[in-house]
C-alpha cells in the first residue's frame, strides 16, 4: 500500500484545440495551445522546479525558481507564465538558471525557521524538496536579518493551523480562496517583506473571518504554514485509498489518507469528477464522529421503550429482528411491517434492503428519505422527460450563460458544486435567484444575481408559470425545438394555458410578492441564454405542488430548448450522499430498480426469477403512509437504516405517535439518534470508511466507496442486512459488495453496464451504462427524450391549504447550513459546532420589533402541529412576513412545528410552508421538555451484569 | 491697456514662492493702480531662475515678493533680475521643444489659447489621415516609451490595434516616481490639453473610446490642473461619450512600483497594486482584462507633434535607434537645474557639464545617476557616453525617463548602493521573491560592507544576489535594482572597502 | 372509515386538483390510475369503504375514480 500518487502540473489544464509542438530539455512535446511551458514539460516528464504554482489556480509567477531560457529570447521567463509557442526551443536548466534558482532559495531559506526535522510536514513540503532540488547547500545571509519566524500560530480554526512563521507568501492559499471556493476570505497584507497572508480584517483570526474552512487554502500550501491539525498530531499519512465523501449529493472524491487503519485527513482527489479537486467543510473535516465516543459498537435489545438498553450479541439481535418481524406478519398480517433504506447507505445495501423487504417480507413496503425530499423530481421529471434525473453532468456549468437558482442555497447545501457555479458567475455568466430569501448567491464577492425575485414560500408553481408566459406571449419560444422534440398537442395545451391572464407576470407578482417587471425581465434573460441552466432544490420540491413545480421547471426548459447539450438543462441538487441511487435501486414502494413500476409483470417475473421469491404487484406503504397506517394499527415493525425519521420527517408528534405504536422498531444507524429513542432492537452501523459500495450522486455518477479501515461495530450494513434476511429465511448469496452491483447491473438496463472493474478502471460513471453508452451518459436527452417527445404538463398552480392568519401570521420555511447536515447526527459529532451550535431563527427587523424579539432573544415558534423554542436572529435575508430555520438539532426539532401537508403526488412534505407565530420566550415549549425527559430516559444503557 | 504679466503655477515654481509674487504682483498694481493682467502659465524649466516671471517675452527671475517695487519701478525693463527674452536664453535656445513647445507660454486650462498655438493639429492630421495611417506614422517618426522601456510606441498600438476586442482602453501611466524627475508634472501643470489631444489620437488609432490617467497622489496640483483641463475639454465638446472618448483621471496610491504598468492597471481595477506576470501582455489582457495601450505621458503629448508636422521631422532627429527628442531633467547638486528638451545623441558631460553647468556645490562632479534610482551611476570617465538609449544599455545603465541627477565628491557610493536596495526594499509590492526578501537581505549585506564586516565574502555574496535580482525578479524594480548597485561597486570599488571606523571610544 | 379516512380524502381531491386542469385525456382514468399506482392496499380499501358508506367530502371526479378501482371492482362484485 502507498500513496495514490497525484501529479501537479503546475498550471491548469488548457481546452484549447489547436495542438503546439515544441522542444524542451531535447524531447519534443505536443500540447494544447495555451498550455504553460511547465505544464508542457511536466508532460514530458521534465519537473521544472516550482514553488508558487499548483494547477489547481492559475499561474501566478512570483516564486521565480522556474525560470527557463527560450532560444532566441532574451533573459529567464517563468515556464508557469509562458505559454507555449510552436517550435520553441527551451531549456530548464542551464548555469545560470541554477544559479538564480539557488539564489532564490537562499533567501527563501533566509527567512524560514530551521526545523524540518519537527516539523509537521517533514516529509510533504514543497519547500524542503525545493531546497533540494536545487542544491541549496549554505545560507550565507546567516539568520540574523529581519524575519517572520517567530510570529504566532492562528490555531482558531478547529481543524487546521496557520503558522505564520513557515509562510513563503506564495499566495497559493489566497488564490485558492478566491479562485477554487470563491469566497475571498484570504488576503495579502502589507508590501514588500511585510507582506502575509491574512484572514479579512487584521482584527481577525480564521475562525472569525469569512473563511468557510473548505481547506482548499490548505491543499493549496506548500508548506507547513496551512496544516491540519490531525497531521501535527497523527503524523503524516502512509497510504491512501480513493472513495466517495458520505455528505451532500454532490459525491465528492477523496483519497482518504491512512497510517495503518487510522484516519490522518481526507484530501479532495483531483480526478475526482464531481468536484475537480475541491471540498467543504464537510468532507474535508468532519469525519470525526466516525470515533466519537457515543458511537454505538455493540447490538442493543429490550422489550419496551421504556426499559433500558441491554447489549447483545449479533447473532441474539438478529434472531431478535427475525423472530420479532415473523411474529407480527403472522399476527398482523403479510402487510404489518415495512422497511426503510438509507439514502446516506450504498447503492448495494440500498438495493438489499428493498430486496429484504420484496422477498423476505413479502410486500412493498419499503420507501426512502428521497420520499421527504426529491420524490417529486423524480415524479416530474419522468412525467416531462421519461428520467428520474437531472440532465448534466457539474462540468456542464462551465458552459451555462444564465444560471437559474429557484429553492436551493448552494453555497450553503453543495457547497463545492457551488464553487464550481460561482467560478462560472465570474467568468461572466448571468445570474437569477428565486427564493424567499437572499440567500448568499445573490450577492456575494464578485457574483451578484441580475434578478432576485424574492417569492412568497409556496408560489413556485406561481411564478414558473409567469415566466413561461412571459415567453409564451412575447415569441421567446424555441418553435425549433419544440417541433423537433415535443409532444405537438401538449405544447399547444400548454402554451394556451400558460398564455392566459391569471398566468401572468403582472397577475402572479401581485399575489407571490414580486415585481411584475423583474419576473419578465428574468424570463427573457432565461430565455436569451444561449445556453440557460435550472438548478433546484428543496425548495422547490418540499411542497404540497412540489412536482407540479418540477415539471413547470421542465416546462421551462424544454420551450426555451436548453435540454440535450453542454451548458442547460434541468438540474436537481439532490440533498444526501446517495438519494439518486436509493431511488435508482428501488427504494419507493410502488417500484423496482430503474423506476419500473412493479406491476408490470414483465420486470417482476425477471426479479421473482432471479430472487426465487413471488413479488407483490400492489405498491407499498410510503413513509407518511406508514404512520398513518401504524397509528390505524396495521403497520407494526418497521426496520430503518440509517435514517432519523423522528427528527427529519414533519410533524414530530405524529412520527413519535406512530412510532409509539409499533410492536418492533429496529434502528440501524451510528448512534442512538432520535427515532432510537422509540425502538426496540439497535443494530450498529458502519461508517463509509468501514464498507465497500458505491454512491450515486446528483449527476447520476456512480462512485466507489472503498473500504480504508475494519467496521468497529463488526459489520459492514449490507452485512447486517443480509443476516437479517437470512434469519428471515431469505438468504441471499453474497460474499462482497461487486457482487450486489453484478445482480443490480443484470437486472436495471441502466445499470447493465456497470461494474466494479469499470468503476475501477475509468473512475465514475453516470447512468444510463449500457451497450449504447458503455462509459455512461453524462448529458441525457441528446437528440430526443428517454420517453420520446419531451411532454408538456399543465401546471395549473393550487395553492396549499397552510394559510397565514390572526393565529398564525408568519411563513416559516427551513432549510441548511454549511457547516451542518441533514440531522446532524453526523456533523454535531465534530468540530462543526465551532459554526453553527444551535438552530436560530432568522426574522425581518419589521417583524421583530413588533413582537418584542432582540437579536439573541429566545423566542417561541408555534403552529399549529406544535411548538418549540429557539433563539432569534434578526435580519432582512427573509422578507417581512418569512421566518427561516435549520432543522440540524434535535434540541430544537424545527419539525415539532412543520405540518403534515404533503406534494399531492407524492406526500413529499411541504416542509417550506408552515403558518407560525412567534413570541419572546423563556423557556423549552412543553414537547421539548417532555421530549427531553423521554430521550433521557430512553438513551440509558443498562451496565452488563458482572460475569 | 494692462500689462501682461505671466508667472508660473508649477509646483516648482510655487514652491519657491510664485503664489507669494503673484500676489505681491497684484499688491503692487493696484497700490499704483497700474492695469495688469496676471497669467499662471507653466514652467519654462529653468528651475534655479524660479519664480521667472514674464512680461512681453522678456524673463525676470528669480523673483521674490521684495523684488516687486523694484520691478514695477524699472518698468518691468532695466532690473538687475532682467534675463533678457527668455526665448533667446542660452538654455532655452540650445533646446528642441516638441513636446514642451507650449508649456510656459500658454494659460494651460485655456483652450483658447492652447488652439492659437497649434493645438488640435495634431488631431485633424489622424482624423484626416485614418487610424492605420496615424498608427504607422507614430511608427516610423520612431518614438519610443518614454516611461524608461524604450518600447516603440507604434508597435504597441498596432498590437493593440489586431487584438480581438469590442472594448479597448488607453492608460497614461503619470505615476512618475523617478527621483529627479518633473517632465510629466510640468506638462499636466504646463499644458495638460497635449495629454488630451495624444490620448485622443491614440484612441482613434487603436478603437478606444476611453482613457485612464493615473497620476501619482503626490501631485495634487497636476491633478487639480489635469482634471480641469478634462472638464473644458469635455464643455468644447473634445471629449465626452458624444466625443466617442471619454476620459478618467485616478489618483495614484502612493506606491513607487504602480508605475511599473501591470501594477498600475491592477491599482487601476481597485486592486492592490502588485505586479502581473507577463504574458499576457496589456495590449491583449490589459484593463479589466481588454486590450490596452499603455503609455507613459510624454510619449503620448509627443503624439500631436509627430501627427502635426509628420513622422519625417521628428525621425530626423536624434542618433541610432533613438529618434526625437527626451526631456532631459537636470537635478540634484547641479547649477542649473532644469528641464531640457533635446534630440538624443547630447554626451553625458555635455548635459551636466555645459547644460547643467557643474555642481551647485562648486565641488567636483563624481558620480552622475541617470534614469531614477534604478538607473546607473556614472563616473567622469563616461562622460563621453552619448544620451541613447542603446548607449546606456550597453553598459548596464538606463535613460529611464530622462532624469540625471548629480552629486560631487562627498558622496558615498556605498551608501548611494545600499539606498538603491533600501529603496527597492521600499518599495516592493512583495509579490516575487527576489524582490520581496532580496532588497532587504542586500541592505543588511551592505550594511556589514560598510560596518566592514566580511568584506570579500560579503561583497561576493551582493554579486551574486544582484544576479538573482536582475534574472529572478518578476518586473523592473527588482530587475533594475542591481543596475546602481552594480554600476557603484565597479566605478567606486574604493567606496566599499574602507577601514573599519574606529568606534569613538577607543 | 378508519383514522386516516380523512387524510386519504384530502389527498385524492388534491390528485385531482392536478388532473382535472389537464386539456387531454380523462381526468378519472388519470386519477384512478394515480391511485391504483401509488396507493397500498389498505389505502384503497379503506378510501373505497369511505366511498361505499357515502363518501363525504370528495370530490365528484375522485368519487368516480374510486369507482373504478379494482378494489372498488372487487368489493361490489364480492
Amino acid at each position: 500500500m502507498s500513496l495514490v500518487p497525484e501529479i501537479d502540473y503546475g498550471t491548469p489544464v488548457s481546452r484549447a484545440e489547436e495542438t503546439v509542438s515544441l522542444t524542451i530539455d531535447g524531447h519534443v512535446v505536443a500540447v494544447p495551445a495555451g498550455t504553460s511551458i511547465m505544464r508542457a514539460a511536466v508532460e514530458a516528464g521534465i519537473q521544472v522546479p516550482k514553488l508558487c504554482a499548483t494547477d489547481s489556480v492559475e499561474a501566478f509567477g512570483s516564486c521565480r525558481l522556474c525560470l527557463v531560457e527560450i532560444a532566441g529570447r532574451a533573459g529567464t521567463p517563468a515556464s508557469c507564465t509562458t505559454p507555449v509557442a510552436a517550435g520553441m526551443v527551451v531549456s530548464t536548466q542551464t548555469e545560470r538558471l541554477k544559479q538564480v534558482r539557488r539564489g532564490v532559495m537562499e533567501l527563501y531559506i533566509s527567512d524560514h525557521p530551521l526545523d524540518c526535522l519537527t516539523c509537521a510536514a517533514n516529509g510533504d513540503c514543497e519547500l524542503q524538496d525545493m531546497a533540494g532540488a536545487v542544491g541549496l547547500r549554505e545560507v550565507r545571509y546567516g539568520y540574523d536579518g529581519e524575519s517572520h519566524t517567530r510570529q504566532a500560530k492562528d490555531e482558531s480554526n478547529p481543524y487546521f493551523t496557520f503558522d505564520p512563521s513557515k509562510c513563503i507568501v506564495c499566495s497559493r492559499c489566497v488564490r485558492a480562496c478566491e479562485e477554487v471556493q470563491g469566497t475571498f476570505a484570504l488576503t495579502i497584507e502589507g508590501r514588500g517583506f511585510d507582506s502575509k497572508v491574512s484572514p479579512g480584517a487584521a482584527a481577525d483570526n480564521f475562525l472569525s473571518s469569512e473563511c468557510v474552512s473548505c481547506g482548499a487554502c490548505v491543499q493549496a500550501c506548500p508548506t507547513a504554514t496551512l496544516s491540519e491539525k490531525s497531521v501535527i498530531d497523527i503524523g503524516l499519512p502512509e497510504h491512501s485509498v480513493v472513495t466517495t465523501c458520505a455528505y451532500c449529493g454532490v459525491g465528492c472524491s477523496f483519497k482518504a489518507e491512512m497510517r495503518g487503519e487510522e484516519l490522518v485527513r481526507m484530501v479532495p482527489y483531483k480526478d475526482g469528477k464531481a468536484n475537480r479537486g475541491h471540498s467543504c467543510v464537510k468532507g474535508r473535516f468532519a469525519w470525526g464522529y466516525a470515533n466519537h465516543r457515543e458511537r454505538i459498537l455493540k447490538p442493543m435489545m429490550r422489550e419496551s421503550i421504556d426499559q433500558p438498553w441491554r447489549e447483545v450479541s449479533w447473532d441474539e439481535a438478529i434472531g431478535r429482528v427475525a423472530s420479532e418481524f415473523k411474529r407480527l406478519q403472522e399476527k398482523h398480517g403479510r402487510l404489518a411491517i415495512g422497511g426503510i433504506t438509507s439514502s446516506r447507505c450504498t447503492n448495494e445495501e440500498t438495493y438489499l434492503v428493498q430486496k429484504l423487504v420484496r422477498g423476505g417480507f413479502g410486500n412493498n413496503n419499503v420507501d426512502t428519505c428521497a420520499r421527504v425530499c426529491h420524490s417529486p423530481t423524480g415524479f416530474g421529471l419522468r412525467t416531462a422527460f421519461g428520467t428520474s434525473a437531472g440532465t448534466q453532468d457539474f462540468d456542464s456549468v462551465e458552459q451555462s450563460d444564465v444560471i437559474l437558482v429557484i429553492g436551493a442555497n448552494p453555497t450553503d447545501a453543495h457547497p463545492v458544486f457551488a464553487s464550481r457555479m460561482k467560478k462560472r458567475l465570474r467568468q461572466g455568466a448571468r445570474l437569477i435567484v428565486i427564493d424567499p430569501r437572499r440567500i448568499d448567491l445573490v450577492r456575494m464577492p464578485h457574483v451578484e444575481a441580475d434578478y432576485h425575485l424574492p417569492l412568497r414560500p409556496g408560489t413556485n408553481a406561481a411564478i414558473l408559470n409567469a415566466l413561461a408566459h412571459v415567453i409564451v406571449t412575447e415569441g421567446l419560444v424555441d418553435e425549433a425545438f419544440v417541433r423537433s422534440f415535443c409532444d405537438r398537442d401538449a405544447f399547444e395545451y400548454w402554451a394556451a394555458f400558460v398564455a392566459e391572464e391569471r398566468n401572468s407576470p403582472e397577475a402572479v407578482g401581485l399575489m407571490a410578492g414580486v415585481s411584475p417587471e423583474a419576473i419578465r425581465g428574468a424570463a427573457r434573460l432565461y430565455a436569451a441564454g444561449p445556453n440557460s441552466a435550472i438548478y433546484y432544490g428543496l425548495g422547490v420540491t418540499e411542497h404540497s405542488q412540489g412536482t407540479t413545480a418540477v415539471m413547470a421547471i421542465a416546462n421551462l426548459a424544454m420551450v426555451t430548448g436548453n435540454l440535450g447539450r453542454l451548458g442547460v438543462g434541468v438540474n436537481p441538487l439532490r440533498g444526501q450522499n446517495n438519494v439518486q441511487g436509493s431511488c435508482d435501486m428501488g427504494s419507493f414502494p410502488h417500484e423496482l430498480s430503474g423506476y419500473r413500476h412493479i406491476s408490470d409483470d414483465a420486470t417482476r417475473a425477471m426479479f421473482e426469477e432471479m430472487w426465487g421469491r413471488p413479488l407483490d404487484a400492489e405498491p407499498g406503504l410510503r413513509i407518511p403512509n406508514m404512520f398513518d397506517a401504524a397509528i390505524e394499527g396495521s403497520f407494526k415493525g418497521l426496520y430503518v437504516q440509517g435514517e432519523d425519521i423522528l427528527q427529519s420527517d414533519p410533524n414530530t408528534t405524529h412520527v413519535a405517535a406512530a412510532l409509539k405504536a409499533m410492536e418492533c422498531v429496529v434502528v440501524q444507524d451510528l448512534f442512538l439518534n432520535e427515532t432510537a429513542n422509540y425502538a426496540h432492537v439497535f443494530l450498529p452501523g458502519s461508517t463509509f470508511l468501514e464498507k465497500d459500495g458505491t454512491f450515486t450522486n446528483a449527476e447520476r455518477r456512480i462512485n466507489r466507496v472503498r473500504r480504508v479501515m475494519t467496521p468497529k461495530n463488526g459489520m459492514a450494513d449490507w452485512e447486517i442486512t443480509l443476516a437479517i434476511s437470512k434469519a428471515m429465511g431469505f438468504e441471499m448469496p453474497y460474499a462482497h459488495p461487486s457482487e450486489i452491483m453484478d445482480e443490480i447491473a443484470r437486472l436495471t438496463p441502466s445499470f447493465a453496464g456497470v461494474s466494479y472493474a469499470l468503476l475501477d478502471e475509468v473512475g465514475s460513471v453516470q447512468w444510463p451504462c449500457n451497450e449504447k453508452a458503455p462509459l455512461g451518459t453524462p448529458i441525457m436527452h441528446i437528440g430526443g427524450f428517454a420517453r420520446g417527445k419531451g411532454n408538456f404538463m399543465i401546471t395549473e398552480y393550487v395553492p396549499t391549504d397552510e394559510k397565514v392568519g390572526p393565529r398564525f401570521p408568519l411563513l416559516l420555511t427551513t432549510g441548511r447550513i454549511l457547516s451542518q447536515y441533514n440531522v446532524g447526527a453526523q456533523t454535531r459529532r465534530t468540530e462543526n459546532g465551532a459554526w453553527h451550535a444551535e438552530d436560530v431563527l432568522e426574522i425581518h427587523p419589521h417583524d421583530a420589533e413588533q413582537r418584542g424579539v432582540r437579536d439573541g432573544d429566545w423566542v417561541r415558534l408555534d403552529s399549529r402541529a406544535g411548538a418549540t423554542t429557539l433563539r432569534a436572529k434578526i435580519t432582512d435575508r427573509v422578507a417581512p412576513g418569512v421566518v427561516y430555520t435549520t432543522f440540524h438539532h434535535p434540541d430544537t426539532q424545527a419539525n415539532v412545528v412543520t405540518t403534515d401537508f404533503s406534494d399531492w403526488a407524492t406526500n413529499c412534505p411541504e416542509y417550506k410552508v408552515t403558518a407560525v407565530q412567534v413570541a419572546p420566550s423563556n423557556g423549552p415549549s412543553e414537547w421539548q421538555r417532555e421530549y427531553t425527559e423521554q430521550a433521557r430516559h430512553s438513551r440509558r444503557i443498562a451496565v452488563a451484569a458482572a460475569e | 491697456m494692462s500689462i501682461r504679466i505671466c508667472i508660473p503655477l508649477d509646483s516648482a515654481a510655487v514652491a519657491l514662492g510664485a503664489d507669494d509674487v503673484a500676489a505681491a504682483l497684484a499688491r503692487e498694481a493696484a497700490k499704483r493702480k497700474v492695469a495688469v493682467s496676471i497669467v499662471r502659465t507653466g514652467s519654462h524649466g529653468m528651475h534655479w531662475l524660479e519664480p521667472l516671471i514674464e512680461v512681453g517675452g522678456v524673463g525676470f527671475g528669480p523673483v521674490t515678493a521684495a523684488d516687486v517695487p523694484s520691478l514695477f519701478d524699472a518698468a518691468f525693463k532695466n532690473h538687475p533680475l532682467n534675463i533678457g527674452r527668455i526665448a533667446d536664453h542660452p538654455f532655452m535656445k540650445a533646446q528642441t521643444r516638441l513636446t514642451f513647445a507650449r508649456c510656459g507660454n500658454v494659460d494651460p486650462t485655456s483652450f483658447h489659447e492652447y488652439q492659437a498655438a497649434g493645438g488640435l493639429n495634431g488631431i485633424g492630421a489622424a482624423i484626416m489621415v485614418g487610424p492605420a495611417q496615424t498608427r504607422d506614422t507614430v511608427l516610423t517618426s520612431g518614438l519610443r516609451g518614454r516611461g524608461g522601456a524604450g518600447f516603440p510606441t507604434g508597435i504597441k498600438w498596432k498590437t493593440v490595434a489586431e487584438a480581438k476586442g469590442d472594448t479597448k482602453y488607453i492608460v497614461c501611466n503619470a505615476d512618475e516616481g523617478d527621483s529627479g524627475t518633473y517632465a510629466d508634472r510640468m506638462l499636466l501643470e504646463g499644458d495638460p490639453f497635449v495629454l488630451i489631444e495624444g490620448m485622443i489620437i491614440a484612441g482613434l488609432a487603436v478603437g478606444a473610446a476611453k482613457g485612464y490617467v493615473y497620476i501619482r497622489s503626490e501631485y495634487p496640483d497636476a491633478i487639480r490642473t489635469f482634471s480641469k483641463a478634462v472638464a473644458v475639454a469635455e464643455s468644447s465638446g473634445l471629449l465626452g461619450a458624444a466625443a466617442g472618448f471619454e476620459i478618467d483621471v485616478r489618483a495614484g496610491a502612493g506606491a513607487y512600483v504602480c508605475g511599473e504598468e501591470t501594477s498600475m492597471l491592477e491599482s487601476l481595477e481597485g486592486k492592490r497594486g502588485q505586479v502581473r506576470a507577463k504574458p499576457p501582455l496589456p495590449a491583449h489582457k490589459g484593463l479589466f482584462g481588454r486590450p490596452t495601450v499603455i503609455n507613459n505621458l510624454v510619449s503620448l503629448a509627443t503624439v500631436p507633434a509627430i501627427l502635426a508636422d509628420g513622422a519625417e521631422a521628428y525621425a530626423a532627429l536624434g542618433m541610432g535607434r533613438s529618434r526625437g527628442t527626451m526631456p532631459i531633467q537636470l537635478a540634484g547638486n547641479v547649477k542649473q537645474g532644469g528641464l531640457f528638451e533635446t534630440a538624443f545623441g547630447l554626451t553625458l558631460g555635455e548635459i551636466v557639464d555645459e547644460i547643467g553647468g557643474g555642481t551647485a556645490s562648486g565641488r567636483p562632479v563624481r558620480a552622475v545617476q541617470v534614469g531614477g534610482p534604478l538607473g546607473a551611476y556614472f563616473p567622469r570617465s563616461l562622460f563621453d557616453t552619448a544620451f541613447d538609449y542603446e548607449a546606456f544599455a550597453a553598459l548596464d545603465g538606463l535613460v529611464g525617463h530622462g532624469g540625471v541627477v548629480v552629486f560631487d565628491d562627498t558622496v558615498d557610493m556605498a551608501r548611494q548602493a545600499r539606498f538603491a536596495l533600501e529603496f527597492c526594499a521600499l518599495e516592493s509590492c512583495g509579490k516575487c521573491t527576489p524582490c520581496r526578501i532580496g532588497s532587504i537581505r542586500g541592505a543588511e549585506t551592505m550594511d556589514k560592507i560598510i560596518r566592514g564586516e566580511r568584506v570579500a565574502a560579503n561583497l561576493a555574496l551582493i554579486t551574486d544576489l544582484c544576479q538573482t535580482l536582475k534574472f529572478g525578479s518578476l518586473c523592473a524594480l527588482g530587475g533594475l535594482t542591481p543596475y546602481p548597485v552594480m554600476s557603484a561597486l565597479k566605478y567606486f570599488p574604493e567606496d566599499f572597502d574602507r577601514p573599519r571606523l574606529v568606534a569613538a571610544a577607543d | 372509515m378508519s383514522g386516516q379516512t380523512p387524510r386519504l380524502v384530502m389527498m385524492a381531491n388534491q390528485i385531482a386538483q392536478f388532473f382535472v386542469p389537464q386539456r387531454r385525456g380523462d381526468p378519472v382514468a388519470e386519477i384512478a390510475d394515480h391511485l391504483e399506482k401509488f396507493w397500498d392496499p389498505r389505502m384503497k380499501a379503506d378510501i373505497v369503504a369511505h366511498l361505499r358508506a357515502g363518501g363525504a367530502g370528495l370530490d365528484p371526479v375522485v368519487r368516480e375514480a374510486v369507482g373504478r378501482l379494482k378494489e372498488a371492482q372487487r368489493v361490489a362484485t364480492a
